[in-house]
C-alpha cells in the first residue's frame, strides 16, 4: 500500500472522538477528527477520506442525515456508525440507509479493526 | 403621684393558695393616676376600672408589667456620665445585663402569662425578670438597648423556658411608655408560636419530601440520558486504555503515547465522577437550604441533565441570559429540579407537536422591582384553553405516561421560594412558562436571615 488510509471521525463528544482517533492510529492509519457533521462536510471532497466513522446523535445534523447528504453528493465512502444507542430500529434504519456497520460504544479495538479493514477492502487482520 | 388601690379584680392572684381560675383577690395593684382619673370620679371609676382589669386578666395575650425603676436610675447615671453608645457599653460591661436580671422586677402578670410559663399563680412569675430570659439572655440585652435609646417598642422572636423546663418559641414585645405616661413601668407581651413554627416546619418537610419523590421520578424519566452521559466517558476510557496497551506492546514501547493516553483516561474518569456526583446530589434527600444563588448558574447545571434529551430530539436550544440578573436566596437542587421539569415538559410538547421547527428558548432577566424572571418558550403543542387554569394542579396530565406531578412540584417549589409561576400560550404556537423570584436582599440582611 502506497499511503496509509485516511479515516474521518465525527463525534460531538471530544473525549469520544479523540479515543476513536487514537484507536485508528494504532492500526497504522491516519485520522482526522470533526466535532460536527457540518465541519466534516466543509472539509470533505470526493475520495478524500477512505472511511467515515460517525456518531448518530449530534446537535443539528445527525449521523443519518450526514450519510444521506454524502450519498446525495455522489460519495461512496464507507460509513461506520458508532453510537451509544443500541435500539434495533435505529440500527436497521442506519443499515438500510447504507451504513457499512453499526457499532455500539464502547467499541473494542478488535471489532473496530475488523470492520475498518473490511470497509477498506483490506485483508482481514490475522 | 401614685395612689394605691385595693382592687376587687386585678390582673392576677398572687396567692399560691388559690388557683389561677380564682377571681378572689388579696393583691394590690398599683395604678397610674392618669388611668384612675380618666374623667370619672368616685364610684364611677370602679366599674370601668374593674372592666379594664378584667380585660387584662382574661386577654389571651400573655402580659407582664415590669418595674423598671431601678434600671432607669442606672440609665440616668450612665447618661450623666456621657454614655451614648449603650450597645458598646454593654459589650464592655456584660455584668449590667446580669444585674438587670436581678434588679428589674415583674410587678404584675395576667392569666395567659401564668399559663404560658405553667405557673400556679402570679407569685410564681412576679419576681426578678431573669427567668424570662433564661433561654435567650441576648434578648434582654437588646431590650435594654432599645429602652436606653428611648425607643417606644421592641419586638423579636425569642425562646423561653417554662417553670417546668420546656422551651417554647415566642414573639416577645416590650413597650416602654414615655415618662409622662408610666415612668417606671414597661409592658411585655408574649405570643406562643411554638405550634405555628412546628406546623411550618412540618409543611416545609412535607414539601421537601414531595419534591424529593418527584426528583427521583424525574431521574427515572432521564435514565436513558443519564446512562448515555455516564457511558460516554467510560467508553472513552476503555478505548484509550486499549490504544495505550497497544503502544506499550510494541517491541519499542511508545511511552510518550501511553502517557498521553493515560492523561486522557484520567480526565474521562474525572468527568464520569462529576456526572455521578451531580446525579447523587439530585437524588439526595437534603434539608431545603437557602443560599445565595445565581439563576444563570443553576440553569447551566439543570441543562446537564436534559441536554442529551434536547439533542436526541433534534431540538434547537437558545439561552438569552442577561448579565445583570440579581441573585436570589434558594435551594440549588430544588431550583434545578424546577428548570429540569419545565424543559422536560417542553421536550414532550415538542415531540407531540411534530412541527418542523423544534426549539426551546430560555430567557433569564431582571424582573420588576427586585425580582428576577425565568421564562421558557417552546414550539410544542401549547396548552388547551380549558387546561390553562389547572396545568399546575397535582396529577393533571395530558400525557399517556406521566404522573402529572412535574408542574405541581414546580409551583410548590417556586411558591416556597416566595415567587410565582404562570403558563400561557404564544401567538406563534407553543407555550410559555415563566417564574419570578424575589431578589436576594443586600448582603448584611442575607447574613442575618442565614443566622
Amino acid at each position: 500500500m502506497c499511503s496509509a488510509p485516511l479515516i474521518a471521525v465525527v463525534d460531538d463528544d471530544e473525549a469520544m472522538r479523540e479515543a476513536l482517533c487514537e484507536l485508528v492510529q494504532t492500526f497504522s492509519m491516519s485520522c482526522r477528527t470533526f466535532d460536527s457533521a457540518e465541519a466534516f462536510l466543509g472539509a470533505h471532497s470526493l475520495g478524500r477520506f477512505d472511511c467515515l466513522i460517525t456518531d448518530l446523535r449530534m446537535p443539528r445534523m445527525g449521523g443519518l442525515e450526514l450519510l444521506r447528504t454524502l450519498r446525495s453528493l455522489g460519495s461512496s465512502t464507507p460509513v461506520i456508525v458508532v453510537t451509544s444507542s443500541s435500539d434495533a430500529p435505529s440500527r436497521s434504519r442506519a443499515l438500510a440507509e447504507g451504513a457499512f456497520a453499526y457499532l455500539t460504544k464502547p467499541v473494542t479495538r478488535d471489532t473496530l479493526l475488523q470492520f475498518l479493514t473490511a470497509a477498506l477492502g483490506m485483508d482481514p487482520p490475522e | 403621684m401614685f395612689r394605691e388601690l385595693t382592687c376587687s379584680s386585678r390582673w392576677s392572684d398572687t396567692s399560691c393558695a388559690s388557683s389561677i381560675k380564682s377571681a378572689d383577690s388579696t393583691s394590690r395593684w398599683r395604678l397610674n393616676e392618669a388611668v384612675a382619673n380618666d374623667g370619672h370620679s368616685g364610684g364611677d371609676v370602679q366599674p370601668s376600672e374593674g372592666q379594664y382589669r378584667e380585660l387584662i386578666q382574661y386577654m389571651p395575650t400573655a402580659l407582664w408589667q415590669v418595674d423598671t425603676r431601678a434600671m432607669r436610675k442606672v440609665f440616668d447615671r450612665l447618661r450623666s456620665e456621657g454614655v451614648t453608645d449603650f450597645a458598646a457599653f454593654l459589650d464592655a460591661h456584660s455584668g449590667l445585663v446580669e444585674l438587670a436580671k436581678e434588679i428589674v422586677r415583674v410587678a404584675e402578670v395576667n392569666r395567659a402569662a401564668i399559663s404560658l410559663f405553667r405557673g400556679q399563680c402570679a407569685a410564681d412569675l412576679t419576681k426578678p425578670v431573669g427567668y424570662i430570659f433564661a433561654a435567650v439572655p441576648q434578648a434582654l440585652k437588646r431590650i435594654m438597648i432599645a429602652h436606653f435609646e428611648g425607643r417606644r417598642n421592641h419586638t423579636e422572636q425569642s425562646k423561653i423556658i417554662t417553670l417546668d423546663g420546656e422551651t417554647r418559641d415566642v414573639i416577645l414585645s416590650v413597650t416602654f411608655p414615655v415618662p409622662s405616661e408610666q415612668p417606671y413601668r414597661s409592658f411585655l407581651t408574649m405570643l406562643d408560636i411554638t405550634d405555628r413554627l412546628r406546623t411550618e416546619a412540618q409543611l416545609r418537610q412535607l414539601q421537601a419530601d414531595h419534591a424529593h419523590a418527584a426528583r427521583i421520578s424525574t431521574l427515572g424519566e432521564l435514565a436513558t440520558s443519564i446512562a448515555h452521559e455516564v457511558n460516554q466517558p467510560l467508553a472513552a476510557i476503555i478505548m484509550n486504555a486499549e490504544a495505550s496497551l497497544r503502544w506499550l506492546g510494541h517491541d519499542e514501547p511508545n511511552v510518550l503515547k501511553a502517557k498521553q493516553l493515560t492523561t486522557r483516561i484520567i480526565s474521562s474518569a474525572e468527568r464520569a465522577k462529576d456526572i455521578v456526583q451531580r446525579i447523587r446530589s439530585l437524588a439526595a434527600r437534603g434539608d431545603a437550604e437557602r443560599i445565595v444563588l445565581d439563576l444563570n448558574e443553576v440553569t447551566e447545571e439543570a441543562l446537564f441533565f436534559v441536554r442529551h434529551d434536547i439533542d436526541r430530539n433534534q431540538i434547537e436550544l437558545s439561552i438569552d441570559a442577561a448579565a445583570d440578573v440579581p441573585k436570589f436566596l434558594g435551594d440549588r437542587v430544588q431550583l434545578q429540579q424546577v428548570i429540569v421539569n419545565l424543559i422536560i415538559n417542553s421536550i414532550q410538547a415538542i415531540r407531540q407537536a411534530k412541527r418542523s421547527d423544534r426549539y426551546i428558548r430560555l430567557s433569564i432577566a431582571p424582573g420588576y422591582r427586585d425580582t428576577l424572571t425565568f421564562s421558557i418558550r417552546d414550539s410544542g403543542t401549547g396548552i388547551a384553553d380549558e387546561d390553562l387554569d389547572h396545568v399546575f394542579a397535582s396529577f393533571f396530565t395530558t400525557k399517556e405516561s406521566g404522573l402529572g406531578i412535574g408542574l405541581a412540584i414546580c409551583r410548590s417549589i417556586i411558591g416556597a421560594h416566595g415567587g410565582c409561576i404562570s403558563a400561557s400560550n404564544l401567538p406563534e404556537g407553543g407555550a410559555q412558562f415563566q417564574f419570578t423570584l424575589p431578589a436576594a436582599p443586600p448582603p448584611p440582611l442575607v447574613e442575618k436571615l442565614a443566622r
